[in-house]
């Protein structure tokens, strides 16, 4: 394998990380924009349930940290972070390419639309305050699936990055 | 015979980013929305001070002042009302949705106007009051396109309208800029509402000028163009016998129409109206399944009126010693 080709590998992958927290980013800013507006017409009428409408409004931002995780994990199996760089692989780039694109894009959707169902849940707080306990818990249902993709994410990036699996390939 | 809505079928609605603000509010205020057992239990009550304790609590609450007397409560509540509108018009993306509400005042104090009386008896909703005195000098370069455009088109003298044709011109131009406001915005739930409250204000509108003797034909014209609803009017007023209008009208406001008919020969046309305005109630509760959109203003703008117009009937009836069968009889309907 040429350089060349291990060049557009690494570039690949790295693409792939800013792609995975760059997206992420993106939807937890948005998904806490459309609760952060719910909660702060609430608050207009009822200051007292501050406490109550932060804890959903920052749910939507986890996603954002999902993403970055992601983007660490790559950049420090590929040696990116911490040196000791491997040959990545052109076949092992476009994979992690569109792991990172993939883990992205589960992340952007899964923000906003926690961010709604966060919306919904501020809804029934305002109506009802007693009821903030079960209101937490639709948006937390969006937080499941967000999870997984970072856990496949995860998976995926470690055995991808395996040494003997990329010197074999390179052989 | 009009084609009405699918009033049955929730129109679709989607979740607007914009309006989480507003809608937010709204959520924390619709919990001060009275629920049905409290008209009830208003209605029984004997005593003048334990109606003012049992409005503790409510959205009227701060504008119950201990000087206030009560044959100012229906001024009260039209001002409660108002000013919350107004408040939620501020904080909303669009206009729209309140001004459906705020421009009902419009008009009225138009109506005021052209029969040549002085002030703005009514809380002015888009149209300033200097504008409403320019009408009293015969200048209505300044009013509404709906009412203004009708007046530079063909040829139409106001001043030689006698008071129902001239009612009939105002009411067209209301009815006209409340179908202009709703296809200004984008929400099928709130058109479909609209739409039934303006064939229902037509019906009613044709059905007082009829018991008062007039020529439907005559004066039909006063109230036109109302776009798709051109051709009920028209038939309408080919038919002067009520009895047959519910097959012409059709659709719900067909069978409310038919219905109303069944009820005393004096309280036909006030039974119709309050079943429209209950039918387009029950209709904008759909809005409560969408977390932020304008629909949720206009539902929650409905039931407000719809409170507004209960507490004033049932405190004023208890005023003047009504009969607690006819208030309940004439309460709105009370979403849960």
């Amino acid at each position: 394998m040429t350089p060349e080709w291990i060049e557009i590998g690494r570039g690949l992958c790295y693409a792939g990380a800013g792609l995975a927290f760059g997206l992420a980013g993106a939807g937890s800013a948005y998904g806490i924009a459309i609760a952060s507006h719910a909660a702060a017409g609430v608050m207009r009428e009822k200051p007292e349930l501050f406490g109550r409408m932060l804890v959903m409004v920052a749910l939507p931002g986890t996603q954002g940290f999902y993403g970055f995780i992601a983007a660490i994990l790559i950049m420090t199996q590929t040696g990116l972070i911490g040196g000791g760089s491997l040959k990545i692989t052109l076949g092992t780039g476009i994979a992690l390419f569109f792991i990172g694109l993939g883990d992205g894009i589960a992340q952007l959707m899964s923000a906003i639309k926690q961010g709604e169902a966060s919306a919904a849940g501020i809804s029934l707080i305002a109506r009802r305050p007693e009821s903030a306990g079960r209101a937490i818990l639709f948006p937390a249902f969006v937080e499941t699936y967000a999870v997984v993709a970072l856990l496949a994410t995860i998976l995926f990036i470690i055995f991808l990055t395996q040494p003997s699996i990329i010197q074999q390939a390179v052989r | 015979m009009t084609t009405l809505t699918t009033s049955l079928l929730p129109p679709s609605l989607k979740n607007r980013p914009e309006w989480g603000f507003v809608c937010g509010r709204i959520s924390a205020l619709e919990g001060k929305l009275l629920s049905k057992e409290f008209y009830p239990s208003i209605i029984e009550m004997h005593h003048t001070e334990d109606i003012f304790q049992h409005l503790q609590g409510t959205f009227i609450e701060d504008y119950l002042g201990p000087g206030i007397p009560w044959e100012d409560f229906s001024a009260v509540a039209d001002r409660c009302f108002y000013d919350l509108a107004v408040s939620i018009r501020e904080d909303s993306p669009s206009p729209v949705p309140a001004n459906l509400f705020l421009i009902r005042n419009d008009y009225l104090n138009i109506k005021y106007a052209l029969s040549r009386m002085e002030g703005v008896p009514f809380l002015p909703g888009t149209i300033s009051e200097h504008i409403i005195y320019s009408v009293l000098d015969r200048d209505y370069g300044d009013l509404p396109a709906p009412f203004r455009e009708r007046i530079t088109g063909p040829a139409m003298d106001l001043d030689e309208l006698d008071e129902t044709a001239s009612d009939v011109f105002v009411d067209g131009a209301y009815l006209r800029h409340m179908l202009d406001l709703a296809a200004q915005i984008d929400s099928p739930l709130i058109q479909v509402c609209v739409l039934e409250l303006v064939v229902g204000h037509t019906v009613s509108a044709l059905w007082r000028v009829l018991r008062q003797g007039r020529d439907l034909k005559s004066i039909v014209d006063y109230m036109m163009p109302l776009g798709e609803e051109n051709s009920l009017v028209f038939e309408l007023s080919d038919m002067p016998d009520p009895a047959v209008w519910p097959d012409i009208i059709g659709g719900e406001i067909g069978d409310l129409f038919s219905r109303a008919l069944q009820m005393p020969y004096d309280e036909q046309i006030s039974t119709f109206e309050l079943k429209v305005t209950n039918l387009v109630l029950h209709m904008a509760t759909y809005a409560r399944f969408e977390t932020s959109g304008p629909e949720r203003v206009f539902d929650f703008l409905m039931a407000l009126e719809a409170e507004m117009q209960n507490l004033k009937l049932v405190v004023t009836g208890k005023i003047n010693r009504i009969d607690a069968d006819v208030l309940g009889a004439r309460l709105r309907y009370v979403g849960g």
